[in-house]
């Protein structure tokens, strides 16, 4: 009754997944607008805290369940230093280019990268 | 004769081994070896299997509920819920519906749940970020979801495989 060995349903499952993870991929590429990177856009539940430019070295401390140090430098942002139990968005690493962002998902902040228009659709990292 | 009690006893029984594996879970440094962060081998996943294939969704559905509960309770909080809630949820709805598909084995029922566990936590998180630039991660967690799903699945295969050959009177299924 139980069907226990690989059928070829199975590899149309997978087959499945992967189409869709190529579609949407090519979905996001192609929207993502590669312009020059503007400004940083910092956004706890979805309410933009602040917007700063990137080209200029700087330190914001976002509060609430965390507490998240993002720093910009040298046109690069990246999470300096956080205190929520994962450290994802401390791992995530520095992004540079327009549409990328980083997540610190314990705080619920983002940290999205700009172009001179604001819809970008890549992302580098979620924390968890 | 099956009785009620021995299935709420099973169930409590999967309950802890569940738990046992997510927890286990978090000690494989998964993350090192590919680098998303949230990416997990989805061990717990089995065991939901187990129970829907064995006791029916209404069981299996109770053991996932209990077992993300409790093992928030040993880290993550509220978030950690959300998360493994959104998606072992929408993993249970697609995996009970993969198994009526006649076309389908445990490895395809796998595949199922581990594709849509990973969409059902991208929407968690875009519902608590309240942003939908968090859906662009989707792609590589679906690619990752191949690989865990095809050995869950596998890992059922083998659980299945051998209750199977175990005798059905010590499996506890004799009247009492």
């Amino acid at each position: 009754m139980t069907r226990l060995t690989f059928r070829r349903g199975d590899a149309v499952v997978i087959a499945a997944i992967l189409a869709a993870s190529i579609a949407l991929t090519a979905a996001f590429v192609l929207s993502a607008r590669r312009g020059a990177a503007a400004s940083v856009e910092i956004r706890q539940n979805g309410e933009v805290l602040a917007v700063l430019p990137l080209d200029e070295d700087a330190e914001f401390t976002v509060g609430g369940a965390y507490t998240n140090v993002i720093e910009v430098r040298g046109g690069e942002v990246f999470f300096a230093e956080s205190d929520c139990p994962g450290q994802d968005c401390v791992h995530s690493g520095a992004v540079s280019a327009a549409g990328r962002s980083l997540v610190c998902l314990p705080n619920r902040v983002e940290v999205r990268i700009t172009a001179d228009s604001p819809d970008e659709n890549a992302v580098d990292g979620v924390a968890g | 004769m099956r009785t009620k009690t021995r299935d709420i006893t099973l169930c409590a029984m999967l309950v802890a081994l569940s738990l046992a594996l997510s927890l286990a879970e978090r000690m494989i440094p998964l993350e090192a070896v590919i680098p998303l962060p949230g990416v997990k081998l989805g061990l717990a996943n089995i065991v939901t299997m187990f129970a829907l294939y064995e006791l029916g969704g209404r069981y299996a559905l109770a053991v996932l509920v209990c077992r993300c509960a409790l093992a928030s309770l040993f880290g993550g909080g509220f978030t950690a819920l959300a998360f493994s809630l959104a998606g072992g949820l929408l993993a249970l709805a697609a995996m009970a519906l993969a198994k009526r598909a006649p076309f389908l084995s445990v490895y395809g029922v796998s595949l199922c749940g581990a594709a849509c566990h990973n969409a059902g936590q991208i929407l968690a998180a875009m519902a608590l970020l309240r942003s939908v630039t968090v859906a662009a991660y989707l792609p590589f967690l679906l690619l990752v979801s191949v690989g865990t799903g095809l050995l869950t699945g596998f890992a059922a295969s083998c659980t299945f495989r051998a209750l199977a050959a175990v005798p059905r009177r010590e499996r506890g299924d004799r009247e009492c």
